[in-house]
Formats: C-alpha cells, sequence, structure tokens
C-alpha cells in the first residue's frame, strides 16, 4: 500500500510530467526557456505562482459553482504574480524582464484551472501539498533540460558561462522549441512506458475526452 | 481617421496577429488548448469562437484601461488583475446569456467554457496588445486576428491529426509529441515565408 501510495505522488515527475507528457503548461517552456538563467526564472515565477495558489484556492468554497470556481482560482494566481515579479525583478532584474510575458501567463495555466478539480483537490490537504510539489518539481525538470540544451546549443554557455562557441543559433527560437519539447516528450514515454494504442486513443479522441 | 481608414488598420493588424504573429505557431499561446481542440471538430468550432470572441470583446474593453493603467507607477504589477477581472466579468456575463436564452448550448459548454476563456491565447493577445497596441482599431484588429489566427492553428493541427496518431507513426511519438514536432514545423515554415524573427 505505501508503494503505491508513493508511486502515486511521484507521478508529476515523469509519467505525468505537465509539460512533456500532458502539455498542460507549454508556453513559456517552448519560447521563453532559452537559456538556464530563464529556466530557473520560470522555475522560481511558477512555483510562487501556481503553488501558492494551490494551496491557497484549496479554502474557496466547492458551494461555489465550478464556473466561477476556476475564475477565482485565476484570481489569486494573478494577485501573487505581483509579490513574484517583485521578488525576481530584485534577484534577476534583466532575465525577469525579458521572460515577463510568460510569467503573466502563468496566471492562467492549466496546471491551476484545470489540474486542481480533477486530480489536487480531491487528496486530503498534506497529501495534496506532496503531490502539486512533485509536479513543480515534474516543470523545473523540464525547464532545466530544455533551457539548458539550448543554451548550450545557441550561445554555447552554461548558466552564461562560455564552454564553447555557438553551434545551432536557431536553437533559441520557438520553432526549435516546439520540435525540441515533442522529441523531449517521445523520449520521456519511452523511459516511463507510457504507449497508448493509437486505435484506442483516436476513438477516445473522437468522443472528445482526454486530458488538458 | 476616415472610416476606410479605421477598417483598413483592423484588417492589417488582423493580418499581422494571423500570419506573422500567430498566437500558437510565433509565441506557443494556447498551444496546448489548440492540441486539446483539435482531436474533435465540434471543439475547433467551439473553442475557436470562445476565443475570438473573448480576444475581440476584451481588447476593446482593456483599451480604455491600458492607456491609465500603464501610465501609473509600476502599473504593469496589477495588469494580470485587471485583464483576468475583465475576462472573468465577460465570462460570467457570456454563460448567463447562454443560460438564459440557449440553454442547450449552455448545457454542451459548461464543461469547456473556462478552458476556452481562461487560456494563454487570450490573456496573451490583451498583453501583446497592451505592448504593441496604438489606438482603437488596433486593439481589435489584434484581438479579432489571434481569434483567427488560434482558428488558423486549430484547424491546421486537426486535419494533421488523424494521420499523426495513425500506426505509421512510430509509438513513443504518437499523438502529443508528433503534434508538438509538427507545430514546430508549420512555426519554421511561417517564420521562413516571412523573414520575421521573434525577439523571444
Amino acid at each position: 500500500m505505501n508503494k503505491s501510495k508513493r508511486s502515486v505522488s511521484l507521478d508529476g515527475l515523469l509519467r505525468q510530467n505537465i509539460v512533456l507528457m500532458s502539455g498542460l503548461v507549454t508556453a513559456p517552456i517552448i519560447v521563453a526557456a532559452t537559456s538556464g538563467e530563464r529556466a530557473l526564472v520560470l522555475v522560481l515565477s511558477f512555483f510562487m505562482m501556481s503553488y501558492t495558489s494551490i494551496l491557497l484556492c484549496r479554502f474557496i468554497p466547492r458551494k461555489i459553482v465550478y464556473s466561477v470556481r476556476t475564475m477565482l482560482y485565476a484570481v489569486v494566481a494573478a494577485g501573487l504574480f505581483i509579490p513574484t515579479v517583485v521578488l525576481l525583478e530584485k534577484w534577476f532584474p534583466e532575465t525577469t524582464k525579458n521572460v515577463m510575458l510568460y510569467i503573466e501567463l502563468l496566471t492562467v495555466n492549466s496546471l491551476l484551472l484545470a489540474k486542481t478539480e480533477t486530480r489536487f483537490y480531491l487528496k486530503p490537504y498534506g497529501a495534496m501539498a506532496v503531490d502539486a510539489f512533485i509536479y513543480v518539481l515534474g516543470y523545473a525538470l523540464a525547464a532545466f533540460i530544455v533551457g539548458i540544451i539550448r543554451e548550450l546549443l545557441a550561445f554555447g554557455t552554461f548558466f552564461g558561462m562560455r564552454w564553447f562557441d555557438p553551434l545551432m543559433p536557431a536553437a533559441k527560437s520557438p520553432f526549435f522549441g516546439f520540435m525540441l519539447v515533442g522529441i523531449l516528450a517521445a523520449v520521456c514515454r519511452a523511459v516511463t512506458g507510457k504507449r497508448v494504442s493509437a486505435k484506442k486513443k483516436l476513438s477516445r479522441d473522437r468522443r472528445g475526452e482526454g486530458t488538458i | 481617421m476616415t472610416l476606410s481608414g479605421v477598417i483598413a488598420k483592423i484588417i492589417s493588424l488582423a493580418m499581422i496577429s494571423i500570419f506573422t504573429q500567430n498566437a500558437i505557431f510565433d509565441r506557443a499561446f494556447g498551444a496546448n488548448v489548440a492540441i486539446y481542440a483539435s482531436r474533435n471538430d465540434r471543439h475547433v468550432t467551439g473553442f475557436t469562437f470562445g476565443v475570438t470572441a473573448m480576444t475581440t470583446i476584451a481588447s476593446v474593453v482593456t483599451y480604455f484601461i491600458d492607456k491609465p493603467m500603464l501610465a501609473l507607477p509600476n502599473g504593469y504589477y496589477f495588469m494580470p488583475l485587471i485583464y483576468i477581472g475583465v475576462i472573468g466579468v465577460l465570462y460570467v456575463a457570456g454563460l448567463f446569456v447562454l443560460w438564459k436564452f440557449f440553454h442547450k448550448t449552455y448545457k454542451n459548454v459548461r464543461k469547456y467554457a473556462h478552458l476556452a476563456i481562461f487560456n494563454c491565447a487570450v490573456i496573451g493577445a490583451l498583453f501583446l496588445n497592451s505592448n504593441y497596441g496604438s489606438d482603437l482599431p488596433s486593439y481589435i484588429g489584434y484581438g479579432f486576428g489571434s481569434g483567427v489566427g488560434f482558428f488558423l492553428a486549430c484547424f491546421l493541427l486537426n486535419i494533421a491529426h488523424e494521420r499523426l496518431d495513425s500506426d505509421k507513426i512510430p509509438r513513443i511519438f504518437r499523438g502529443y509529441p508528433i503534434m508538438l514536432i509538427y507545430i514546430g514545423i508549420m512555426s519554421l515554415a511561417l517564420n521562413i515565408l516571412i523573414g520575421y524573427t521573434a525577439d523571444f
């Protein structure tokens, strides 16, 4: 029993990674994670806004209708945007300015708006806090892998330290971000062994089911 | 500005946001929602209608808010809160109208409506408007074009969906991974076609 509990709580790291497996929060990683430092800023902002929002929004009464409740989740995240950006602007002024648009977008990320209702809020508070943290770690893992690969290829640097001449400047472009995340998603599937039968999946999609 | 000038501006800004700064291919705004919506024909229509209506109407509203707010010192700290407020009010009003006058439609869309409204494509269009928009026609054009650009991307994903999900694709790439690679190729094609480079 303990073993199954542990495996469920680690789902967010790889098996249900929100970037590489379910694709819930992709835009910041695909476009803005072009270096290790940018990835760090995105991870910190995601942690401060989304994780804290998940913890706080648990106290929003379930009596409120679902449509309004999800709106309130976004309001809480937008409120947390202010202290998050104030801190990040002190720590990483230049990088925060460069990725600001993608920090602003985190107010409506699907981890907060969708996953809370289908997973986190079905658990006791402590288990939910651990589970959500694992999901944030999964996001961090994807952000750093993508950011570091792109920084090495596009600039030949590692967290700003020059290692070699740039190999592929286009690695910082959004199209490369899409392709890299796509390839990493396939690698992640191979590692976790999550394979869906094409027929089964197609019929499920036609019925309009699936995850977001 | 004459009426024809206003219309020309709206159309040109709409064209820019559809092709050169497409919400999904250029900025990845709402890419996850587009992938989800593209799996089902009805979702493509429903999500696109929701996104386009919201980006257009919210752009008009935020035009009147942006200038006084952004003139304040650190006014941009409050913009996400304001935009969520604007989108939220329009969302509740839209749901109310559907519930009151189109009850059957309301029953069908209520489960997905928040996904079509509270997503990066909608709020991203508002933030880009606040950065680049100069007057009301440019806000309307960019807002409307963002929704149409979202439709273009959803449509292109929808027509490719069955092939990309077929047995011909290696299992580990099937579905989400190959969709991302496909969007990447479309994004590369649009970049080359236009000769435009995003600043991110």
